[in-house]
């Protein structure tokens, strides 16, 4: 691993951290990245030596590079380092009518009643019972337009609070966090996503952070696929071929050093962490009684894992629950799955709260959009993305509150109105992480919330 | 299916109608939509007026119910009572000049038909959304299902509580919440059958509750166990035959896509005494919900209404299954009544449905 | 990095001409020819002139070529999608080193092989992030092997025609696109002609002068009128327009431009309002119908204007242009214009005159891809070798000085790993002259797809700023597929074949030659031998963990 004694950056000019485009730091040429280095007043020459150092150098990625200059210079780095996000996410699009923002009585309100909740004031649908005596955790946020009514391009929007330039991915909020809040040396995943429906089953995405920063993705089981370690071989030799490999690649890879190449050493060098972490994911090792709690749906089983994952370290961990794209039926869709995230929620909080994990945690439920208020000749609600909700619960928040305000037939919001880009600052902020923060991509500065984004500072604790 | 034992066999009715002298039963051949009229609202139940009177009742999602007399030359809607119901109403029953509804809000109450008096209600009937009301063909006595997985009797003129039935899993095997939607007395009122989301249907005897017979219609329940997870289905409408031999359970067959009820709309007709199944429709050109069904009084056929986006009104052999005719519904219809309008038309049936925005008059024929 | 005889060979003999003298003639087709070099150079000579030249004022170190074997790894995988059999090495080593590399592709291109890559690259650029999609497959591989031109492949994909011919599967590229108007127009645009105009959707580009509403919404304008009947053919509406709100507030129609600026004429023919809505019907019922009444096809097709004026367009080269920048990205690892869908003046080429040269001359050659392929591998600029050890920072990708190490794509990856665990001597002999060979490599070479096709879902396909995911890391490291097929040492596999090596030396040999396609060298020989030396009586235990070391390593995973 790198030595402590590396050059560090003078933060002379700007704020802009350099993400390197091919070919990484420690060999930058006459591309835009030399320039986004020069202006934090590194000199070529100091990473060339750094890249040089031999082996150690092949070690460490570009990215682990940087995250060296980030920990040496941001003081609060390790409180910050405790902190944690699960993101349950309603794939497909849950109603706001059903949850967060119910309008009873009228027209579009569908016929479930709203009730109140242990904040004096707060009234969601009679579908979130659970939640509703715990809203001490939650703030819900209930003016979303962010206009995007179709699910490839509205998850887009929500996983990454913006939506790709042409030339450009962004990385989503998990590789965000994964890389401001992961620890080089942790020995755990820093980004997990769970999505075992089929439907509108998306891995999430690291963008421009690079596979370092991609989810470990679990789709078809409970367990990470390959994370257990073959029988015919004995530790000891799992260990030991992978050293030769490392041996064998080490002359081939130091003489074309590139962020693709250097990838390929890092990621086996990530493999035994990994494999050690398969435990995490078994939920057979927690008391029966926990196990119970969660209750029988996947989904529960799932935010049990979740938990153990914050427990153990894991910064960010997505939960997807699918699918709530109630085109048809709406009522009967909500009364299920609303059952499933009521209760499973609610025992995630409590669960955390009683662990003391909920004070450095943030619990989001979000999806790619909410539903029409108008509803359809199927009993169904569409998409709909101009007036929705969703909730940010735990670390960070100020519990209880609520923001904006739709219409009294939910069409349109008539407060405070938010975009996707002021939801990922708010929840940036939430955790500490200044949003206005910028990579640099060679020349170009990237906020990690996009440009003027405004975090909703009355939701924040 | 499990029969129950020493169960008596129902007393066997006189066929009403339909049989031709000939012995050669007449089916229909056309059903045609002959008027369409509008709702202010969606229509979820349906209770014929009197037959004095032309006169239909409609339980809507503005928590209202209306009178409207379909045969007007401009039909329209009149609100008997404005939201007496806090919720939309799922259930409605006539007897005499009495109306009951019952609705999400859990409440049960009694209406004068005429006037829209508020004659009694009953708040918390049960603890969760009802679903439906079927009526005794005396008149003594209701039953409701809800959503707490419950079947109550009630009296009709005390509206006391007779009795309290479970039964039913409160929970799918999946461990979501399950519903029960269906509900209906044999036309003798011997009997009292009962349908849940899971597909489990359950056959009382009315007067004493004991179970006489299960029937599990596990295509009914469309769980989804890879792609969405959750399930959409369900035992929607039941019917007995008018001798009561016969028991049709509708609903919905496999769904490829739940998002939009895109599956086969469901019929299974069973001999339910003896637990065999006589047969199985499957519609796969008018897909979605079967959400009511009547037997023809020769019960040689069947009517059967429902929809996804759209709606369909069709009519089936209750022999083989056959689809007899069939028309495109201009909405998705949520229930219907149907009755012969006439002593000589024998063969000819309308029928009055109520959905989404709007009802229809149908021509059920054989020419 | 020491260049093979035969490449010092064909190098002086481009530095003897020296560099070429540039034309100052206009040609003759009226192409944008003044400044280039000669129309009739050969195209190795000319890429290593423009690519020489600028290098040459901007003092940039280039390195020297790749060794042989380096090549004919380097020239498999791009030409064939795999790596060389040992059968392809033992028949390389017997050539005479003048006319090794020549002959090496000049095989390569005969080689089923050939078609069946650019297959699954052009399936790979055209239908990315697509589900699998046989008819277009089957499309692309019919028209490869009949060597049809790329503007006919760009007409036939755009024609989509509901034939039962084998052009029938190219009208899948519209088709899955079809129910996207915008998806149709950005496709296209990026796809065909290296433009980018998505952000040119609601407001002119905001970076790009080039870009204009006008520009979007005259590209969608070809499209707009395309629709998927219930049948799933595609086919187009008599009329309709493209309207659009300027920034301004303003409505505005949409002219049929292209990207040039050159505005099509609308030659839809003026229609009663009774005969729209009768043709309104028929696009309805055509819609919704299975067996809706006859349609006639409108008189006037927006679409195949499209290709017309993508055809004619002699001032922008857009086509050409397009498909030059991607296969020279694809075989040297950056385009020319990079990234590829940014064709426009605020990013120029690197080689300007080399872009240009190209596509004149794949223009003036009938569009042939293989003509352009043979091209650029057989130049000194794609021959270099990919290391760089000084301390120095290397040059920029663009310069082309140093060989870029690229990563291979699933379908290479899980081709060359089946390719490296056969058994050395099972091979069919490499003799070019005999056609019986030809079908029985044809037939080995599907066997060793079908082998290789379970892998490929494993990788990723390489992107822009690409990294080795720690998936794959676990995905060697730890899954059965790999323990089970990629390390069994069954007769016909090479661990089965080393089963019966007892000299350490030669199993090194082999094992380095089969998977990596070149001799260990001193140190990985010691290394090795420590290695089986350390597992006392479980030798074969020891040969399938060096195997798995090699196959799994760097220089297994990338192009180099």
């Amino acid at each position: 691993m790198q030595s402590p004694q590396r050059p560090v950056a003078s933060r002379a000019s700007g704020s802009g951290e350099s993400i390197p485009i091919e070919p990484g730091p420690g060999i930058t040429g006459q591309d835009m990245t030399s320039q986004g280095i020069a202006s934090q007043g590194i000199t070529r020459r100091s990473i060339l030596r750094n890249a040089a150092a031999g082996a150690s150098a092949v070690v460490a990625s570009d990215m682990t590079f940087l995250n060296q200059l980030r920990s040496a210079e941001v003081a609060d780095e390790l409180k910050k380092q405790e902190k944690r996000v699960i993101l349950l996410w309603l794939a497909g699009g849950a109603s706001q009518l059903e949850t967060w923002d119910p309008k009873p009585g009228v027209k579009t309100g569908g016929p479930f009643r709203a009730i109140p909740t242990n904040v004096p004031g707060v009234r969601i649908s009679e579908l979130l019972p659970e939640l509703a005596t715990r809203m001490q955790h939650t703030a819900v946020i209930r003016s979303l337009n962010t206009k995007i009514a179709d699910h490839g391009q509205g998850a887009d929007l929500m996983e990454c609070g913006r939506l790709n330039d042409p030339g450009l991915k962004y990385p989503d909020l998990g590789a965000v966090v994964a890389r401001e809040l992961g620890r080089l040396e942790s020995r755990v995943p820093d980004y997990v996503s769970l999505y075992t429906a089929t439907e509108g089953r998306r891995k999430g995405t690291s963008g421009f952070l690079g596979a370092r920063y991609a989810p470990m993705f679990l789709s078809e089981s409970m367990t990470p696929p390959n994370i257990v370690r073959q029988d015919s071989i004995t530790e000891i030799a799992h260990q030991d071929r992978a050293a030769l490999q490392n041996a064998l690649s080490r002359r081939f890879a130091n003489a074309r050093r590139s962020q693709a190449v250097d990838s390929h050493t890092s990621a086996y060098q990530r493999v035994n962490g990994l494999m050690a972490s398969a435990e995490l994911f078994d939920i057979e090792k927690e008391p029966a009684d926990v196990r119970a709690r969660y209750g029988g749906t996947q989904f529960g089983e799932q935010c049990l894992i979740a938990r153990r994952l914050v427990e153990a370290g894991v910064p960010f961990v997505k939960v997807a629950r699918a699918w709530w794209d109630s085109h048809g039926q709406n009522f009967e869709t909500h009364q299920e799955l609303c059952a499933d995230l009521d209760h499973s929620m609610s025992v995630l909080l409590d669960d955390l709260a009683e662990r003391g994990l909920l004070q450095n945690t943030l619990v989001i439920t979000l999806g790619e959009f909410g539903r029409t208020p108008q509803i359809n000749a199927s009993l169904g609600r569409d998409h709909f993305a101009s007036a929705w909700s969703c909730s940010l619960s735990g670390h960070g928040v100020r519990g209880g509150s609520v923001w904006g305000k739709t219409d009294d037939l939910g069409q349109t919001v008539v407060e405070g109105e938010v975009g996707a880009a002021d939801l990922f600052a708010t929840i940036l902020q939430a955790l500490g992480i200044d949003h206005s923060h910028e990579y640099m991509l060679g020349a170009r500065p990237v906020p990690l919330a996009d440009f003027g984004a405004k975090p909703i500072r009355e939701v924040l604790a | 299916m499990n029969q129950q034992d020493n169960v008596e066999p129902s007393p066997s009715q006189t066929p009403e109608a339909a049989v031709e002298p000939s012995g050669a039963v007449s089916m229909p051949t056309s059903v045609k939509i002959d008027k369409t009229f509008p709702l202010p609202a969606i229509g979820f139940c349906l209770a014929a007026g009197p037959s004095s009177s032309p006169l239909v009742y409609v339980g809507t999602s503005d928590f209202s119910v209306y009178a409207v007399d379909p045969t007007a030359e401009k039909v329209e809607a009149r609100v008997l009572s404005e939201n007496r119901h806090s919720s939309y109403v799922t259930g409605l029953v006539r007897h005499g000049d009495t109306l009951v509804s019952a609705g999400y809000d859990c409440a049960i109450i009694w209406w004068n038909a005429q006037t829209g008096e508020v004659l009694r209600r009953i708040e918390n009937a049960h603890d969760k959304w009802i679903r439906r009301l079927a009526v005794s063909p005396d008149g003594t006595r209701i039953a409701s299902v809800a959503d707490d997985m419950r079947t109550k009797l009630w009296d009709f003129s005390s509206g006391e509580c007779l009795a309290v039935w479970g039964d039913y899993a409160l929970k799918t095997p999946h461990h979501f919440p399950s519903m029960l939607y269906a509900v209906t007395f044999s036309p003798d009122g011997t009997w009292l059958a009962t349908g849940d989301r899971t597909g489990k249907v359950l056959v009382r005897e009315s007067a004493t509750g004991r179970i006489v017979a299960t029937i599990e219609s596990p295509g009914m329940y469309t769980w989804d166990p890879k792609a969405r997870r959750h399930s959409i289905g369900g035992v929607r409408s039941l019917a007995f035959s008018s001798d009561s031999a016969l028991l049709a359970v509708g609903g919905i067959g496999h769904v490829d896509n739940i998002d939009h009820l895109d599956g086969v709309s469901r019929i299974e007709i069973f001999r339910w005494q003896s637990g065999e199944r006589q047969c199985l429709i499957e519609d796969n050109k008018y897909k979605g919900l079967v959400e009511a069904m009547r037997f023809a009084p020769g019960n040689q056929w069947l009517a059967a209404a429902g929809g996804n986006n759209d709606g369909f009104i069709s009519v089936f052999s209750t022999v083989d299954g056959k689809m007899l005719a069939q028309e495109k519904a201009p909405m998705h219809v949520h229930d219907f009544e149907m009755h012969s309008p006439s002593a000589q038309a024998e063969t000819e049936f309308s029928l009055i449905a109520v959905g989404y925005q709007q009802g229809v008059v149908v021509g059920i024929r054989n020419s | 990095m020491l260049a093979s005889a035969y490449r010092l060979c064909f190098a002086a003999a481009v530095i003897s001409t020296g560099l070429l003298s540039t034309s100052a003639l206009l040609a003759e087709d009226g192409l944008p020819a003044e400044g280039l070099l000669p129309a009739d150079s050969a195209l190795p000579v000319v890429i290593d002139h423009y690519v020489d030249q600028q290098n040459q004022k901007g003092g940039i170190p280039v390195v020297g070529q790749a060794t042989d074997y380096v090549l004919l790894r380097r020239m498999t995988l791009d030409l064939a999608g795999r790596i060389p059999t040992a059968a392809e090495q033992t028949w390389y080593a017997t050539l005479c080193e003048g006319e090794r590399t020549t002959l090496l592709v000049d095989r390569l291109m005969n080689l089923p092989d050939f078609n069946l890559h650019l297959r699954d690259v052009l399936d790979e650029m055209l239908l990315a992030n697509r589900p699998f999609n046989n008819e277009f497959r089957t499309y692309l591989l019919w028209a490869l092997e009949q060597n049809r031109p790329w503007h006919q492949m760009f007409r036939d994909m755009l024609t989509a025609a509901d034939s039962e011919g084998p052009e029938k599967g190219a009208a899948e590229f519209l088709k899955t696109r079809a129910r996207q108007l915008d998806d149709l127009t950005n496709d296209t645009a990026i796809l065909f002609f290296g433009v980018n105009i998505s952000c040119a959707k609601c407001h002119d580009h905001p970076l790009v002068a080039d870009w204009k509403q006008d520009h979007f919404y005259g590209m969608q304008a070809f499209f707009s009128r395309t629709f998927p009947t219930k049948k799933n053919t595609l086919t187009e509406k008599h009329f309709g327009e493209v309207k659009f709100r300027t920034t301004g507030g303003a409505e505005k129609t949409a002219a049929m431009m292209f990207l040039t600026g050159a505005v099509v004429e609308d030659r839809t023919p003026s229609f009663t309002d009774e005969e729209r809505k009768q043709l309104e019907e028929a696009v309805r019922k055509l819609e919704r119908e299975d067996q809706p009444p006859e349609y006639t096809a409108p008189t006037f097709s927006p679409r195949l204007s499209l290709i017309d004026a993508a055809l004619s367009d002699t001032e922008g080269m857009f086509l050409a242009r397009n498909i030059v920048n991607r296969t020279w990205g694809r075989l040297t690892g950056t385009g020319l214009v990079d990234p590829g869908d940014q064709m426009h003046s605020a990013n120029p080429a690197s080689h300007p005159e080399l872009l240009s040269w190209l596509a004149r001359d794949l223009i003036t050659h009938e569009y042939d891809l293989r003509r352009l392929v043979r091209g650029i591998v057989l130049s000194n600029t794609y021959a270099r070798s990919s290391e760089w050890t000084s301390t120095e920072a290397p040059p920029a990708a663009q310069t082309f000085a140093v060989a870029k190490t690229r990563a291979l794509t699933p379908r290479q990856l899980a081709a060359s790993l089946t390719v490296a665990i056969q058994h050395p001597d099972r091979w069919p002999v490499v003799d070019p002259a005999a056609e019986n060979t030809a079908s029985e490599w044809a037939a080995r070479r599907k066997q060793l797809d079908d082998q290789a096709n379970g892998l490929v879902r494993e990788f990723e396909q390489p992107f822009d700023g690409f990294q080795v995911a720690v998936d794959e890391a676990l995905f060697f490291s730890n899954s059965e597929r790999l323990q089970n097929e990629l390390l069994k040492d069954s007769d016909d596999r090479i661990l089965g074949y080393l089963k019966s090596i007892e000299d350490n030396t030669k199993a090194v040999n082999v094992l380095w030659k089969n998977i990596l396609n070149r001799d260990p060298d001193a140190d990985e020989i010691q290394m090795a031998q420590d290695w089986l030396g350390r597992s006392g009586n479980d030798h074969n235990h020891a040969l399938q963990q060096l195997a798995w070391a090699l196959l799994s390593g760097a220089e297994m995973r990338f192009n180099h």
